[in-house]
């Protein structure tokens, strides 16, 4: 599970002004200072510093030991590199991942919230992927998708034989299968978001809508979607991130990236670059490239709930 | 804005009332199959798992029979018991050493406003935008200048600077919702800001600090590149480290992976069994308004 991108609570901080003695309000900000310390210099040292040598040396030729300091037009030579934007193209065809791994859970989570006897132990089963590592569910990926692997036997079954898909070794289609996994992945994150979200819904809206002669469907499109939106946005989100910058180890233990450069995301492509090619200067780029994507995302997240207010 | 942040999920005693499918049973029917058959695509990976390791390479290969052969060479391909320890130690301290940070700064920001805390926080949150690829190629060199690397000391560092701003996010949250008359008694009473953070707010922050260890437990765990970079040499490497490098090694002894994944994914999922309610409290935490 990555870490989900939240709005902070801005603005709460600001406590009313009490009548207080100033040397009170004194120990109490020396001690506020001396207790957010720890977690300002870590996130300072390993986070903060590092985005920034990063932009310097994004803009270097750097071997990891000397980096020579070359400019802006580093990020302009990249950007006439093809397999940059190969590698572009290859995050742009995930984001069509995103929204089926949305609708599937809330489909999902729609069957559930109709709390059929044991529908708490299909809760758990469904979010159970969560805990496992993507190395594992790569290799496990790696095998149901190969040439001799189980969709093939699976194919053979329904005798569909004839559709004999080896997609890992197909640079167009191996993205496909490595989307697929993902948005299996997803699958328990997505489905508990929204059984959170269906149960702060008002169900007497749902029944008044009901009463008044709506059918399921248009209840579901016009009572409960509307209400949900914010949970949809947030899955929406959460899941973007995760096609991002998640994916790494999946990539690694799946496809390595390849066949060619059909599963190099930019976050693969970070590693690839400065770890198997020395060219910590260009890893360091791509970084960036991707930590300026993530931002607007994140603004975008900010504008989607700050409209919503 | 007062109310508390983490939206911790009624999931279980939210029970509508007034069900109108109670007079459905074929409709009831055809929802618990619906439910069965994504059960299965959920679970085919475990069953996947548990079936191939109890197979020998041949018989992987050339289908047909179980035995127990890649269960007896497990050991061999991949020394479990050694990386499980190391896991253990890295995620054991890594936690520590987040869960002290994350709660001192959330009751310092909740509670003990000092000029500019707001930014601070907001800087401190901000930076779970920095997606671990952007910053990792600088932090391998710095950690290498320090001459940590391939020490625990330095992948803790790494996991538990990853893991701050989203745990101090949530410990935020948390302490907002303790009312601030709670510590104010305890400073009328004498006490210091340290000394009521100790026996006033962090007994009340239990739960968020659990909610905490399990969301960063199965992260760490689970997690290949900063131990993939910060632990090469083979007596550090972490399980999913060295299960990644036996299958990026392009090993063809499918029934041995499989059995080390099962061996890497246990106490995962156990944690995940025993503390599901955590788990599902921190993900959801972001969305509570």
């Amino acid at each position: 599970m990555s870490s989900a991108v939240v709005v902070p609570e801005s603005g709460a901080a600001a406590t009313p002004p009490r009548p207080r003695k100033s040397a009170i309000k004194r120990r109490r900000a020396r001690s506020g200072v001396v207790m957010a310390a720890p977690a300002v210099v870590l996130v300072l040292l390993v986070l903060g510093i590092p985005i920034m040598q990063a932009g310097y040396y994004s803009m270097t030729e750097w071997n990891g030991i000397v980096a020579h300091w070359i400019g802006p037009s580093t990020y302009l030579n990249e950007f006439h590199n093809p397999q940059f934007w190969r590698v572009l193209l290859n995050n742009f065809l995930l984001l069509f991942a995103v929204p089926i791994a949305v609708a599937i859970p809330l489909g999902i989570a729609f069957l559930l919230n109709e709390r059929v006897a044991g529908w708490q132990i299909f809760r758990s089963i469904y979010f159970l992927p969560t805990a496992i590592s993507w190395v594992v569910i790569g290799m496990v990926a790696l095998r149901f998708f190969a040439g001799e692997g189980t969709l093939n036997k699976m194919l053979a079954g329904v005798g569909l034989g004839f559709i004999k898909t080896d997609m890992l070794s197909d640079e167009h289609q191996a993205l496909v299968a490595v989307g697929i996994t993902f948005i299996w992945s997803m699958v328990g994150t997505n489905t508990v978001i929204f059984l959170t979200g269906m149960a702060t819904l008002d169900p007497s809206l749902a029944e008044a809508a009901r009463v008044d002669g709506a059918g399921s469907w248009k209840t579901l499109r016009h009572i409960s979607l509307p209400q949900l939106k914010r949970f949809i946005q947030f899955a929406a989100v959460l899941t973007l991130i995760s096609a991002f910058t998640a994916l790494f180890s999946l990539i690694f233990v799946m496809t390595g990236g390849g066949p060619g450069y059909g599963t190099t995301t930019l976050e693969f492509f970070v590693y690839q670059s400065a770890f198997a090619r020395a060219a910590f200067g260009t890893g360091a780029m791509l970084g960036i490239i991707l930590f300026v994507i993530m931002v607007f995302v994140g603004l975008a997240q900010l504008r989607l709930l700050r409209t919503e207010d | 804005m007062s109310t508390p942040t983490i939206a911790v999920a009624p999931l279980s005693t939210v029970e509508t009332p007034s069900r109108r499918k109670r007079k459905q049973p074929l409709r009831s029917a055809l929802i618990f199959l619906s439910m069965v058959l994504i059960a299965i695509v959920m679970l085919y990976p475990f069953y996947f798992m548990v079936d191939t390791s109890l197979q020998s390479n041949d018989q992987f290969l050339h289908g047909g029979g179980h035995s127990l052969d890649s269960w007896s060479s497990l050991n061999s391909a991949l020394p479990w018991g050694r990386q499980m320890v190391n896991s253990g130690i890295v995620c054991a301290f890594a936690i520590v050493v987040i869960l002290i940070v994350s709660s001192l700064a959330g009751f310092s920001f909740a509670k003990l406003q000092f000029r500019m805390s707001t930014f601070v926080l907001l800087g401190v949150v901000a930076a779970m935008l920095i997606p671990v690829q952007s910053i990792i190629i600088p932090v391998y060199v710095n950690v290498a200048h320090l001459h940590l690397l391939n020490t625990y000391v330095g992948a803790v560092i790494v996991y538990a600077a990853l893991g701050t701003p989203f745990a101090t996010f949530l410990m935020t949250a948390y302490y907002r919702s303790i009312p601030d008359d709670v510590i104010e008694a305890g400073i009328i009473d004498g006490l210091s800001y340290s000394k009521v953070f100790l026996r006033v707010a962090l007994p009340l922050s239990v739960p968020a600090l659990i909610t905490i260890t399990v969301l960063q437990f199965i992260q760490i765990w689970d997690d290949l590149l900063v131990g993939l970079l910060f632990l090469q040499n083979p007596e550090q490497r972490t399980i999913t480290v060295a299960l990644g490098a036996l299958a990026a090694g392009r090993t063809t002894d499918v029934p041995v992976l499989m059995a080390g994944s099962i061996m890497s994914a246990v106490p995962a999922i156990a944690v995940y069994l025993v503390f599901q309610r955590f788990l599902i409290n921190g993900l959801t935490a972001g969305i509570g308004k």
